[in-house]
């Protein structure tokens, strides 16, 4: 049971952190070396991408996409997408797709000359399913090793478990008060049950008994 | 727009969700709060138990503190706002 209870657990914290992990902004130090437009037919991965741009035609099976190539500072390449989440799920209420682009191509750089930009992204890039991190903001930075501390992950978790904890003491109180005394009641009432059995038993074998002598 | 108006509506359903659960709560709270009053021998509202407990909550009704409330509505629309401002014009 205690294991069962452990792996329920376990699974739940598992799901919380892919879905934090997943949604919440992250920012690379990266080094733009081109941008592309691309048109790209949705098959099973296209829950990965985002939906056409705002006030576009929508449900169509392809469109292009925008994207931005980077090279990060170890040399491995990294490929972010370029999309509005409109209105849309991740609540980042992006509409400057065009504008992101055009940002991203202006600072583009060579190896020899390196401009270092610093790009807030969500979504992870798997390259087996062909899923892109979509770029929310590109943004020069002059020092490359610079510490970036994420503050607005740290405020939203924070809010996140605060509110988890809230909801968790006031739900634990609740049952205490509410709950447990009626399964007491309930116990109670099954004890009295069983004890009154037990004595029509004893009085119906003292009864029985008394016709064996 | 479609989106937009879904996006309108989901917050809307859940935010009421909320604003409800938050109201009974806290009218709940204030009750605890009067009756425990009460029993340590305030009678600002009134001498008998129940008619203390009832002019308290009506007090409580119009206050300021309750319309604090209506933050549940307004303080995600200004977030979002403040999203939208912070993504598409910085």
């Amino acid at each position: 049971m205690v294991y069962i209870k452990w792996a329920f657990w376990g699974i739940i914290a598992l799901i919380l952190f892919a879905f934090f992990h997943y949604t919440l902004p992250q920012h690379d130090i990266v080094r733009v070396s081109d941008t592309y437009e691309k048109r790209v037919d949705f098959g099973e991965n296209s829950i990965f991408w985002a939906k056409e741009d705002t006030g576009n035609a929508t449900g169509n099976i392809n469109r292009d996409v925008f994207f931005i190539q980077t090279i990060k500072k170890n040399g491995k390449p990294l490929v972010y997408r370029n999309e509005d989440t409109g209105w849309g799920w991740p609540p980042y209420f992006k509409f400057d797709t065009s504008n992101l682009q055009t940002q991203a191509s202006d600072l583009r750089s060579t190896s020899e000359n390196p401009k270092w930009v610093m790009v807030t992204h969500y979504v992870w890039r798997v390259e087996f399913w062909t899923v892109f991190p979509n770029a929310i903001a590109v943004k020069q930075v002059a020092d490359p090793d610079m510490t970036i501390i994420p503050w607005l992950n740290i405020i939203i978790l924070l809010i996140f478990f605060a509110t988890v904890w809230a909801i968790r003491v006031r739900w634990i109180r609740f049952r205490q008060r509410r709950i447990d005394p009626i399964v007491e009641d309930v116990d109670e009432g099954w004890d009295n049950l069983a004890d009154g059995a037990r004595e029509r038993r004893g009085r119906f074998s003292r009864w029985l008994s008394s016709w064996r002598r | 727009m479609l989106s937009l108006a879904r996006l309108f509506l989901i917050l809307f359903v859940g935010l009421t969700v909320a604003y409800v659960s938050v109201s009974l709560w806290s009218r709940q709270v204030r009750k605890g709060k009067l009756r425990s009053a009460w029993d340590e021998g305030d009678r600002e509202y009134g001498e008998e138990r129940d008619l203390y407990v009832r002019r308290g909550l009506e007090d409580y009704d119009d206050s300021f503190r309750r319309k604090l409330i209506l933050l549940v509505y307004i303080v995600p629309l200004a977030v979002i706002a403040y999203i939208i401002y912070v993504v598409n014009y910085t």
